[in-house]
C-alpha cells in the first residue's frame, strides 16, 4: 500500500469518527437520522436497482435491437428527473400562507420535460432508421457492383 | 466498489518491511494483520442463489472503466457539494479561525446556488455509479475475512451516506420535511463527514484499479444498438444537463422561464422577492404593527431606542443586495435604510471594529438572532432596510425593518429587528 494510500485512508478514517461522534452527540440528530440513512439505503438497493434492472432486462428482451440503447437512454433521463420532480409534484412543502413557495405546477412541468426528452429520442431513432435504410441501400448495391464483377 | 483485484487493505503485509523481531509493537501488527486476514469458512454453496449465482447480471456495459469514470464525476460532484456545504455551514456556525468577507456581495449566492445544483446534478451520475456496482452487492462469499468485512461495510456506509445527502437536500429544497425524523441541516451536515470519510477510504482501497481503469484503454464490449459505454455516459451527462436547466432559474433569473423544477421563482413573492418564513408563520404581526415599535441600540455606554419614525429621519441609503437562502434560490433586491455602521456610532461604538447582534421581534426559533461580524458591520452595504423597492417592507420581509448584509445567507438576514447590541472587537 502506497504512502498515498495510507493517507486517504487515514483522513478517511478521521472524518468517520468525527462524523459518528459528531452524530451521536447532537441533540438535533436523534435516531431518526440513523432510520433515514438505513431506509434510503433499503429502497435504492432493494426496490428501486431492481425495478431498474427488471425493466432493462424487459427492454432487452422485448424491444427492437437497433433501439434498445435510445430506448434504455430515455427511461434513464426520465427517471433522475423523476426522482428530482418527484417531492415538487407531491407538493407537500406548500404552506397556505406563503404563496412564493413552490409556486409552479409542477406535475405540467415535468410532463413538458418528459416530452421533450422522448421528443428527442423519437427524433435521434428515426434519424438512426433513416441512416440504417441508406446503409442497407448502398450495401445493396454494392452487392449488384460485386455480382456484376463475379 | 470496482472489481477487487488488490484485497490488500491492511498496511504492512510485507513481513519483510517489520523491524527486526523482539520489538513488541511489531509484532503486536503483525498479528492484528494475520487475525484481520485471517480467512473465514466458506459458506454453503447452497446459499448461493438468485443474484449470487455467477452470471447473474447480464449487461456488458458494467465495467471498471466505466465505474471510475462515474466515480470519477462523482468525486468531483461530492468535493464542490463539501466544500461549499461547509462554507455556509461554517458561515452559520463560525469556528475562530474563520473569517467570511463581506464582499464580493454575490458570493454566497454563487457558493450556495452550485452546492445545490451540483446536487441536483449528482442524482444521475450517483444512480449509474450505483447500478454499473451492483452486482458487487451480491458477490461470493459475501466477506473473505474480517478486513474484506469492514471494507464492504465502508462501502454501505458511502452508499447510504450518498443517499442520504442527495435525498434528504431533495427533499430540503422542496421542504417537505415529514420523511425526515431529523433537524434536516443537523443530520445533512453530518451525514456530509461520513460521506467525504467513507468516499476517501473507498478511493484509497480501490486506487489500484481505479488508476489502471483510467489508464489503461478497455474496449467497449456492448453489442451494436444497444447502449454503449460512451452512450451511458453522455446519457447521464444529458440527464445531469436537464436537471440542472429544470431547476437552476431559481438562482439564475434569466432561465426562470424554463426551469419548470424550479422550487421557487426569484420574481415571485410579496414585492417580487420569495420568502422563506411570513410574518404570521414567525408570529410577529402584532408586535410588528405595534404603534409602540421601538428598535433599541444597546452599547457598552449607552442605550438608544428609535421609533420607526426616528429611523426614517436618519440618514437614508439605497443597496442592491440578494437574498441568498440556504436552499439555493436567490433574488435581487433595491433596499432602502439605516447604515448598521451608523447604528453602531450612534451608540458610541467603533464601527470599524464592531460586531452587532441583532434580534428579531420573534420570541423564539432558531433564527430569532444572529451576529453580524466585523467585516459585515463595518461594510456600508450593510443595512437595516425599511424599504424594499421604493416602498415600505412587506410585513413577510421583514416590517417595520429588517438587516440585509452582502455576502450572507438569508437565514441570517434577520427580520423584524427589534434589537441591535453593539460590541467593540478590538
Amino acid at each position: 500500500m502506497t504512502t498515498a494510500r495510507r493517507c486517504l485512508l487515514a483522513i478517511g478514517a478521521t472524518a468517520l469518527t468525527y462524523a459518528v461522534i459528531g452524530a451521536l452527540t447532537d441533540p438535533d440528530v436523534k435516531f431518526g437520522a440513523l432510520i433515514f440513512l438505513v431506509g434510503v439505503l433499503v429502497a435504492h438497493d432493494a426496490v428501486l436497482l431492481p425495478v431498474t434492472v427488471g425493466v432493462g432486462i424487459l427492454v432487452g428482451r422485448y424491444a427492437p435491437r437497433r433501439f434498445r440503447g435510445l430506448l434504455r437512454a430515455a427511461l434513464v433521463v426520465s427517471l433522475a428527473v423523476t426522482i428530482v420532480a418527484f417531492p415538487l409534484v407531491l407538493g407537500r412543502g406548500r404552506t397556505v400562507d406563503n404563496p412564493s413557495v413552490l409556486p409552479l405546477h409542477y406535475g405540467r412541468g415535468l410532463l413538458e420535460i418528459y416530452a421533450v426528452i422522448w421528443a428527442t429520442v423519437a427524433a435521434a431513432a428515426a434519424v438512426q432508421a433513416w441512416r440504417g435504410r441508406s446503409r442497407r441501400t448502398a450495401e445493396a448495391a454494392l452487392d449488384l457492383d460485386l455480382d456484376g464483377e463475379s | 466498489m470496482v472489481r477487487n483485484a488488490d484485497p490488500e487493505l491492511s498496511p504492512d503485509t510485507d513481513p519483510g518491511k517489520l523491524p527486526a523481531a523482539g520489538s513488541h509493537l511489531a509484532d503486536r501488527l503483525k498479528r492484528a494483520v494475520t487475525w484481520l486476514r485471517q480467512p473465514w469458512p466458506a459458506p454453503p454453496t447452497a446459499l448461493r442463489r438468485g443474484p449470487m449465482k455467477r452470471g447473474a447480471f447480464g449487461s456488458r456495459l458494467r465495467s471498471p472503466r466505466l465505474t471510475s469514470l462515474l466515480g470519477l464525476g462523482l468525486a468531483v460532484a461530492f468535493s464542490v457539494c463539501f466544500v461549499t456545504g461547509l462554507v455556509s455551514h461554517f458561515i452559520q456556525h463560525p469556528p475562530f479561525w474563520f473569517e467570511w468577507p463581506s464582499r464580493p456581495a454575490g458570493l454566497y449566492r454563487v457558493t450556495q446556488g452550485l452546492h445545490v445544483a451540483t446536487g441536483l446534478a449528482s442524482v444521475p451520475l450517483l444512480g449509474a455509479k450505483l447500478w454499473s456496482v451492483y452486482p458487487r452487492l451480491f458477490s461470493w462469499p459475501p466477506a473473505r475475512n474480517l478486513a474484506h468485512a469492514v471494507e464492504r461495510a465502508s462501502v454501505a456506509v458511502l452508499v447510504a451516506a450518498a443517499l442520504f445527502q442527495v435525498c434528504s437536500g431533495i427533499l430540503n429544497i422542496s421542504r417537505w420535511y415529514a420523511p425526515m425524523p431529523f433537524f434536516f441541516t443537523a443530520g445533512h451536515y453530518w451525514a456530509a463527514w461520513l460521506a467525504i470519510g467513507a468516499l476517501l477510504v473507498h478511493i484509497a482501497v480501490q486506487l489500484p484499479i481505479i488508476r489502471q481503469a483510467l489508464t489503461r484503454a478497455t474496449p467497449d464490449r456492448t453489442p451494436p444498438g444497444g447502449l454503449s459505454r460512451r452512450g451511458l455516459l453522455a446519457t447521464v451527462g444529458a440527464t445531469a444537463g436537464v436537471i440542472t436547466l429544470g431547476t437552476v432559474g431559481q438562482t439564475v433569473a434569466p432561465l426562470a422561464g424554463i426551469s419548470v423544477l424550479a422550487p421557487r421563482r426569484p420574481r415571485t413573492g410579496p414585492q417580487h422577492l420569495p420568502v422563506n418564513k411570513t410574518a404570521g408563520g414567525a408570529g410577529v404581526r402584532d408586535a410588528a404593527f405595534d404603534p409602540a415599535y421601538r428598535l433599541t441600540v444597546a452599547g457598552p455606554a449607552r442605550t438608544v431606542t428609535l421609533s420607526l419614525a426616528e429611523l426614517t429621519a436618519l440618514p437614508q441609503h439605497t443597496v442592491v443586495l440578494p437574498i441568498s437562502c440556504v436552499e439555493g434560490w436567490s433574488s435581487v433586491g433595491t433596499w432602502t435604510g439605516v447604515r448598521l455602521r451608523d447604528l453602531v456610532a450612534l451608540v458610541g461604538v467603533d464601527p470599524d471594529d464592531a460586531e452587532a447582534h441583532v434580534e428579531s421581534l420573534e420570541t423564539h426559533g432558531r433564527y430569532r438572532a444572529t451576529t453580524v461580524p466585523p467585516p459585515h458591520t463595518r461594510d456600508p452595504w450593510t443595512l437595516i432596510a425599511l424599504r424594499l423597492g421604493g416602498e415600505p417592507l412587506h410585513p413577510d420581509h421583514g416590517y417595520p425593518a429588517r438587516l440585509i448584509a452582502p455576502n450572507r445567507p438569508g437565514v441570517l438576514q434577520t427580520k423584524w429587528v427589534a434589537r441591535i447590541t453593539a460590541r467593540s472587537t478590538s
